[in-house]
């Protein structure tokens, strides 16, 4: 890729990353109120993330007793890196994408299964109980929903018998994934919110924990963070549009409005889901996962790989 | 206009940040906060822009008060607010804001943040000194090592020891102590915790805790809505229905809104613990407005929370309190869902001659706690609309929102003894789950230890 490729790939995933990052801060805003019974303004919310970040971006950053402060700023920045990879390997239109590779969805699926590291040392690294607590939660239940991850991916990569995102997009032009494989998108939300920590998964940073893994975070650092994490949810509703519902796939729309409908869609249940849904025991939740989502996800990849075979003969 | 200026403007349009600190007779002030839209409770000091001092405390909260303030993040403020006035030199920090009023907490908080960002006001210097508890001596180049370094207790705190964990393993494990300003906890709980990961192995109440758990104690429930809103509301939080029921009569409906009133306040605080802090909103917003004919909002809350799937799946089988744990305590809403159906109603005429039949279920767990709550919530608002001007029956027990209030005994005295033994083996967000359920009331009785001058003045 040349130089200037390379430059207008960073660009539009920071551009992508920004927009999709704010609109997620103001749809959670929106959601909120609606559910508490408050007027919902709308106009009102769309400053208000820049209102919350301003007020936090004012305050110094403060330090804990001992913390290891090198991995504590390492954090955020391998987070958002971490979803900003993830954004690139999704294509908003044909030949629209950063990362334009022949395994692009075995890259965002690696880039994924790093953010423990990351949720990880946001919680070791203050030196403090309870966003160790955090940290080690993560790590507990870490498999429990990378693995369903992972393998709604490959069942989702079956028909196109190719790791590459377009192929994949491309195979569902006569019938959309979220259709064909009926398990595949659910179970893929599921494992979003876990991978993301949000909503019923917001296991690290629950309010049982008063906020775990962020909880001694301040200042810039503390918007960074939340930035990351909605970051990663932009990513995971990207791939969730183009792998299970057609991507730039439909009529009369330019393909990239489709793409951007779709993402925003699955955007708009992530966030509501934090509005709706308790945050889940953690060993509940990683019982649940061995016995019920895990199992449904091989069955997920079992019923696609027979179509596959189906479908070649 | 500069970066910095501009920036300061729009975080002014931002709610302001307070973390509170809940003392004695601001226990049912703290919640109606939440509804404030010039404020915003945060559950970590280190967002917060302001301190929000509420009610009394003795001199180990304030010791505690003090590192929560010196955790804030730079430019920070303090705000503080008691029912009877207070002397600026109870704070430690002298440059603490103090609100006479309890209607003009939220917006001194909000004036003084927009202080605070226009620099007007200097952020309130540190109140602790940033000492090291003991002397370092470790030598290596990450200042490990040496001998005794702090004399086995790094900074105050025992080092990690091995203990066996539930499956046999030998791991890691630490001695945390919580509180007594833990959001998720009851203001004023502290627990020695000592803990493999997330799982406790073993809980102790401090002792300063389970005396004051242990005085008698009587309760300031929530008062009757007023004209003015919040600041109204607030005016009256210190008033006690209940605590006037033990010795003269009071009109029923005077108790069961206010009981109903606390147990929606109660659920509003369980379902933002819960992750549902928009939800528990919307209930704490009932609880606000709760009048005699709410109870179609009651019914439809009761629903909502039958329909949620993850509700249920965090709290069934979750902190159960066997019959027999039930039987040694006074009694309350955590007995009667344990199958054991003591409510001190039922033993008053006025009561009878209304049919009054106490709510009971048998479950005994979290699960049971909630609904029974709301239950009684609704059944409440019945008693208030049949009693018309019927009054209660003094007879040295009444029975407040956590169980039976009398001249020597406090409802929430038993349910902290019975802490260690409920949480001992239970994941750190269980054991939550379960203290939150009990509705433990701890700042209560300090209060009464501060008014009988156990407390510094």
């Amino acid at each position: 890729m040349s130089a200037l490729g390379v430059i207008v790939a960073v660009l539009s995933v920071a551009v992508a990353a920004a927009v999709g990052v704010y609109i997620a801060a103001w749809v959670d805003i929106v959601l909120a109120r609606a559910v508490a019974g408050v007027a919902v303004r709308p106009l009102e919310a769309l400053v208000a993330p820049l209102s919350w970040g301003a007020a936090a971006a004012l305050k110094a950053r403060t330090t804990t007793e001992r913390p290891d402060a090198e991995t504590w700023a390492l954090a955020p920045a391998l987070l958002a890196a971490l979803a900003a990879v993830g954004l690139a390997a999704v294509p908003l239109a044909p030949g629209l994408l950063a990362a334009d590779v022949a395994n692009g969805i075995v890259l965002f699926g690696a880039a994924m299964a790093l953010v423990v590291v990351a949720v990880f040392l946001q919680g070791w690294s203050p030196n403090s109980p309870l966003p160790m607590i955090g940290g080690y939660r993560f790590i507990a239940e870490g498999l429990s929903y990378e693995i369903p991850l992972a393998v709604v991916l490959i069942a989702a990569a079956l028909p196109a018998r190719s790791l590459a995102i377009a192929p994949i997009v491309l195979s569902q032009e006569n019938l959309w994934n979220v259709v064909r494989q009926p398990l595949g998108l659910p179970l893929y939300l599921m494992a979003a919110l876990g991978l993301a920590f949000w909503g019923p998964l917001a296991l690290p940073e629950g309010e049982d924990l008063a906020g775990g893994s962020s909880l001694e975070v301040s200042g810039v650092s503390r918007i960074l963070w939340r930035i990351a994490q909605l970051m990663i949810l932009v990513a995971v509703s990207a791939m969730g549009a183009a792998v299970f519902l057609g991507g730039w796939l439909g009529p009369l729309l330019p393909g990239a409005a489709w793409m951007i409908a779709k993402t925003l869609v699955l955007l708009v249940l992530l966030v509501g889901a934090r509005h709706l849904v308790a945050r889940v025991p953690t060993e509940r939740y990683v019982i649940a996962s061995w016995a019920i989502l895990i199992p449904l996800s091989l069955l997920d990849v079992f019923i696609a790989g027979i179509q596959a075979l189906v479908a070649a003969r | 206009m500069g970066l910095t200026a501009t920036i300061a403007r729009l975080a002014a349009s931002a709610p302001a940040r307070c973390f509170p600190l809940v003392g004695a007779q601001a226990e049912e002030v703290a919640p109606w906060l939440r509804l404030d839209p010039l404020l915003a409770i945060v559950d970590s000091p280190r967002a917060a822009d302001v301190l929000l001092v509420l009610g009394r405390s003795d001199d180990e909260m304030l010791r505690a008060a003090a590192a929560v303030h010196d955790a804030m993040s730079p430019p920070r403020g303090v705000v503080v607010w008691s029912p009877d006035g207070v002397a600026p030199g109870r704070w430690p920090s002298s440059d603490a804001v103090i609100v006479r009023e309890p209607g003009e907490i939220a917006l001194t908080c909000r004036r003084l943040r927009d202080d605070l960002l226009g620099r007007r006001v200097t952020s309130s210097p540190d109140v602790l000194p940033d000492l090291d508890p003991a002397p370092w001596r470790g030598v290596g180049p990450f200042g490990q090592g040496g001998t005794g370094m702090t004399g086995g207790v790094p900074y105050g705190r025992p080092l990690a020891g091995r203990a066996d964990d539930r499956d046999g393993l030998k791991l890691d494990q630490m001695l945390v102590r919580v509180g007594p300003f833990l959001p998720p906890f009851p203001p004023g709980l502290q627990l020695d915790v000592k803990l493999q990961g997330d799982v406790i192995q073993e809980v102790t109440i401090p002792a300063a805790i389970a005396d004051a758990a242990g005085s008698s104690g009587g309760e300031a429930p929530l008062g009757a809505p007023g004209p003015r809103g919040h600041a109204a509301r607030l005016a009256v939080a210190g008033d006690s229905p209940f605590t006037a029921a033990l010795t003269r009569p009071v009109p029923i409906a005077e108790l069961e809104l206010p009981r109903a009133r606390h147990h929606l306040a109660w659920l509003a605080e369980a379902l933002r613990v819960s992750g549902l802090e928009a939800y528990g909103l919307r209930v704490l917003k009932l609880a606000f407005g709760l009048d005699l004919e709410s109870a179609d909002s009651i019914d439809a809350l009761d629903r909502w929370l039958r329909r949620n799937v993850s509700l249920r799946w965090g709290t069934s089988h979750v902190g159960v309190v066997t019959g027999a744990q039930a039987e040694g305590l006074p009694g309350g809403p955590v007995v009667r869902a344990s199958g054991d159906d003591r409510d001190a109603r039922s033993l008053d005429p006025a009561y009878q001659r209304l049919g009054f039949e106490p709510v009971v279920r048998d479950e005994g767990d979290a699960l049971a706690r909630w609904r029974l709550r709301v239950a009684e919530a609704r059944q409440s608002l019945q008693l208030a609309k049949r009693s018309g001007t019927s009054e209660s029956t003094p007879s040295g027990v009444a029975e407040g929102p956590r169980g039976p209030l009398a001249a020597d005994a406090s409802p929430s005295a038993g349910l902290v003894a019975l802490l260690p033994e409920l949480l001992a083996g239970m994941e750190w967000g269980d054991a939550v789950t379960t203290i939150v359920s009990l509705d433990v009331g701890v700042v209560e009785p300090s209060e009464q230890r501060a008014a009988a001058g156990a407390g510094p003045s």
